[in-house]
């Protein structure tokens, strides 16, 4: 059906050799390019907020009620966490361990998400000038968020924990058993390479692990809600939710070390 | 003009595709806008115009994307040369054709990302890799004939 001519061939190859050759240096553009989105971005974001909470006014007037409610609550049950944690200072300074230096956090929002299925990134309204580079972690008030790939000035690109990419050295909080968490594009995470006597269950916490270099020990990555066997049938699998509402983030913090 | 107007086009539907609202999201997925101008350009321009427009549009879905490799560049570009044989070949005036010429665009497109992504070694299960195939290309047509009428608009305007 399609008869191609030599010389058109030949150009094709050309063409698209240059192109191939060419695409790797995307990144020489990337950072004009969300320089240049970011005004525009911001102001849209704003707009859409704006609307939403115009169109969704009854919604959020019922959700306000609810969270006053859950606020009381929470704010009862700091109290008595923060008699726990004076108790653990107190505790810790008897034991002389080592206080943990404070996290540095920068706060951001997220103006754009990522335009394919893919993958699974957001765009943040915070880069270079703020001190933020890639490798950065990021989390949220819930948990584990992602990681910085690309800082440009005044943006950054931040690999959410549910990017097939991901991977986070991660340990179960109550048995310590180690594996690695990644995403899978969907609304849960992946733990691997658990063994077969792995002391895990439904309901378990799942944390960063020590072994991790880009991520502090200790963050919350989610909890587990199913379990399975690998088709190679030497390890097991879990299924992780994350605690953080991927899909619907809207502020982040950066962790500066 | 009208290549200035191609130009906002794209960064219109580029805008449109980063702050995508959630309530049009179905199953977490969303449609591919720049791939619909992109074949749309191939019906309603010159040759040369569909394929540095509909690079430019790859360029610009590349940019907000993680990775360094820009997949999508070579695919429009690949995309734009094979509509213009394609379009030598048969008669794609009918809107029937266009939208069945843009769901097996889109379904190459989506399964050529999906691979390379599983062949990078991620782990996408089935039905997430169905989903994102099945469902994201047939959003990409149902929408297809808005942007169509876009860029009729723009390249008959001038």
């Amino acid at each position: 059906m399609f008869k191609l001519p030599r010389k058109t061939l030949i150009n094709f190859i050309v063409i698209f050799g240059s192109l191939f050759l060419l695409s790797n240096f995307l990144s020489c553009f990337k950072n004009s390019a969300q320089k240049t989105f970011k005004p525009h971005l911001s102001l849209v974001g704003l707009l859409k907020r704006e609307l939403t909470g115009i169109i969704f006014y009854h919604r959020n007037m019922m959700q306000a009620e609810r969270l006053r409610n859950e606020a009381d609550a929470l704010r009862w049950r700091l109290f008595d966490l923060r008699e726990i944690s004076q108790e653990n200072a107190r505790l810790n300074n008897l034991l002389n361990f080592k206080q943990r230096s404070p996290l540095r956090l920068v706060a951001a929002k997220v103006i754009g998400r990522s335009p394919d299925s893919w993958s699974s990134s957001v765009l943040i309204d915070r880069g270079r000038e703020n001190g933020i580079k890639p490798g950065m972690v990021v989390v949220s008030p819930q948990g584990l968020v992602g990681s910085i790939i690309e800082s440009a000035d005044n943006t950054s690109k931040v690999l959410l924990i549910n990017d097939p990419n991901q991977g986070v050295s991660s340990i179960v909080q109550r048995s310590r058993q180690e594996g690695l968490v990644s995403g899978t594009l969907g609304t849960n995470l992946i733990m691997r390479y658990l063994p077969e006597e792995a002391q895990i269950v439904v309901g378990d916490i799942i944390v960063t692990s020590e072994l991790s270099r880009v991520y502090p020990k200790g963050l919350l990555v989610g909890r587990v809600v199913n379990l399975g066997r690998e088709f190679s049938g030497l390890n097991r699998y879990a299924l992780v939710k994350p605690l953080v509402d991927l899909a619907n983030i809207e502020e982040v913090l950066v962790i500066i070390p | 003009m009208k290549k200035l107007f191609l130009f906002l086009g794209i960064i219109f539907l580029a805008t449109l595709g980063l702050i995508w609202p959630k309530p049009l999201r179905f199953f977490y997925c969303q449609p591919d806008l720049l791939l619909i101008f992109m074949v749309a350009l191939v019906f309603y321009t010159d040759f040369k115009t569909a394929w540095l427009f509909g690079m430019l549009a790859g360029l610009a879905k590349d940019l907000f994307l993680p990775g360094n490799f820009a997949i999508n560049t070579i695919c429009f570009g690949l995309w734009g040369y094979a509509l213009d044989r394609l379009s030598r070949q048969i008669s794609t005036d009918e809107p029937a054709v266009r939208l069945a010429i843009i769901l097996v665009v889109a379904l190459l497109n989506n399964l050529i990302l999906g691979l390379q992504s599983v062949s990078a070694g991620n782990v996408i299960p089935a039905g997430i890799f169905l989903r994102n195939l099945i469902i994201v290309s047939v959003y990409t047509t149902v929408l297809a004939p808005l942007i169509f009428k876009l860029t009729k608009k723009i390249t008959l305007a001038f």
